[in-house]
């Protein structure tokens, strides 16, 4: 009988790992707690920067004549309080970075002339940060077509704005969230004229129809991030930072679609490379995330055991072929 | 003397002409995607390869649906009815004809004759490709050219994964049939004389 018991229990086992495999995931991700009550920050937050710049309308007042009015919060000097208590920055005071005279106000004129911390001004050689290698980031930002292109005009903040920074990659659980919110960045100018007609004189064209040699664009643009195609990929440092010029872009699709996929050292770098050093390519890459791209998902085990059975066949017609040819002329001859 | 069977009328003859095109085609750019590399000059261009695979497959799958009503309305059909009782034992006797029996001079066990086409392993393993894996390969391979309609999620395993390794599986199984049905097809009266049948449409009793 087919299905005995052992049978049975084999493949009850076989479905509990499999369950049990996408569950992990969830469990390892870790969250660390935070929110305004958490900081120490955030009354003093509160009771000062965050009267004006945590509203869309602030109300100013003439200490002199009393007078008092309305005015509209210009969008870039906005503080959302939710997002920035979110962000990794959640534990800061407003003037631990803006401590050039806005603790006073009305702000001095020199305020104006913040210089705007990078991203490299805090986290650059430090050993607690070590592992990101804020230095090599930056050393491949400044060969960036966003740097070279805008005479450094262009900064981290214009991707990542530090009031509200969560790093993607390590914190969200889901792969499609990280390449919706990636791809969020880049089209937040590249999808909008109106920005990308302050930078550039060129001729604008719109993102989708400069895909349209992609098959199935949409489904492409869903499942890759801007990134992976045009950054210069760099397997050292989590996320590349070189951006290449359009011309420069993967535009190969075995580039994607092979064994040796560059989305494995992009897209899927680190996501996949704790389990692929756990559990090899097939388990650790495939089985445990969502992705699968034609060509580099490919199954070792099928194509040899596919492989190995085409083989056997040919050896047994090329043996039965031998005899057909050694046997029936031997016969023929003792028939005679 | 030799007697000859009109076995293969000319529909037949037009759509295994058709159907054998198309399969070397969907072979060869599969086998470019499984094994796509950019620096392979053995497998063709992967977006090439996609563009040959989806148009052979629906082809195919046109072919396949005229093959399906020339069995259901003529009698051609006949031949891919299988008759289960005592299966075991004429596959058997097949098989021990081809692997020693032919070999001795034997008599084949069953004989092309007007109402026997195949031999029993013939007609299972015909029987087998027509009406169980060329359907589960159409039916993976549309739904690869449509994801969307694809279980995200089946057993904790993505289901387009699980989707594309049943059809690469199945595509093995083409290979390795086509390999077996082409080696089988020298075992006629001569070497060439069923390949000449499948051309002509008469079939040599041997």
């Amino acid at each position: 009988m087919i299905l005995n018991r052992r049978s049975i229990t084999v493949f009850i086992l076989l479905v509990t790992a499999a369950l049990a495999g996408s569950a992990q995931d969830q469990d390892t991700v870790q969250k660390v707690t935070r929110g305004a009550e958490m900081s120490l920050f955030a009354e003093d937050n509160e009771n000062n920067c965050l009267v004006c710049h945590g509203r869309l309308v602030y109300t100013i007042t003439d200490t002199v004549s009393g007078l008092s009015r309305k005015e509209l919060m210009a969008e870039h000097n906005f503080i959302s309080r939710d997002a920035f208590y979110k962000s990794v920055h959640w534990s800061f005071s407003c003037l631990d970075c803006h401590s050039e005279g806005f603790k006073s106000f009305p702000h001095a004129i020199e305020t104006r002339f913040e210089t705007g911390w990078g991203c490299i001004d805090c986290h650059g050689y430090d050993p607690t940060y070590a592992q990101y290698k804020f230095e090599e980031i930056d050393a491949e930002y400044q060969k960036s077509i966003h740097y070279t292109a805008t005479d450094g005009a262009f900064s981290c903040w214009q991707c990542h704005d530090a009031h509200y920074y969560n790093p993607l990659a390590r914190e969200t659980g889901s792969g499609r969230e990280n390449i919706l919110k990636s791809n969020e960045m880049c089209l937040h100018c590249h999808g909008n004229p109106d920005i990308m007609g302050l930078v550039t004189e060129k001729e604008l064209t719109m993102v989708l129809p400069r895909h349209e040699w992609l098959p199935d664009p949409d489904r492409h643009l869903a499942a890759v991030r801007c990134i992976d195609c045009h950054t210069r990929m760099n397997d050292s440092i989590l996320v590349a930072h070189e951006v290449m010029t359009a011309d420069s872009a993967v535009n190969d699709c075995a580039d994607c679609h092979s064994q040796n996929s560059i989305l494995m050292g992009t897209l899927y770098k680190y996501a996949s490379k704790e389990s692929r050093d756990q559990q090899g390519f097939v388990n650790g890459v495939i089985f445990s995330n969502d992705s699968y791209v034609i060509g580099a998902n490919r199954s070792k085990f099928i194509s040899l055991t596919g492989m190995i059975i085409i083989g056997l066949v040919l050896v047994f017609a090329g043996v039965h072929t031998v005899f057909r040819v050694i046997i029936k002329p031997v016969k023929r001859y003792y028939e005679s | 003397m030799s007697h000859n069977f009109y076995h293969y009328p000319v529909w037949v003859r037009l759509w295994h002409a058709m159907n054998a095109i198309l399969c070397l085609f969907l072979i060869v750019t599969g086998f470019s995607m499984l094994y796509a590399d950019p620096d392979n000059a053995l497998v063709v261009k992967f977006q090439r390869a996609v563009a040959i695979h989806n148009v052979c497959g629906v082809l195919l799958t046109i072919s396949y649906t005229l093959f399906l009503f020339g069995n259901l309305f003529t009698s051609n059909g006949r031949h891919y009815l299988l008759n289960i009782k005592g299966l075991g034992e004429r596959l058997w006797k097949q098989g021990y004809y081809y692997a020693y029996g032919y070999f001795k001079g034997e008599k084949a066990p069953f004989p092309v004759s007007g109402d026997r086409k195949f031999n029993p392993l013939q007609q299972v393993s015909y029987v087998g490709v027509m009406y169980f894996v060329l359907p589960m390969l159409f039916i993976t391979g549309w739904a690869l050219m449509f994801p969307e309609f694809i279980l995200k999620k089946f057993l904790g395993l993505s289901g387009i994964f699980l989707t594309d390794q049943f059809h690469v599986v199945l595509g093995f199984l083409v290979v390795i049939f086509l390999f077996i049905h082409l080696y089988v097809s020298t075992m006629g009266k001569s070497p060439v004389s069923n390949f000449r049948s499948i051309v002509t449409g008469w079939q040599e009793a041997h």
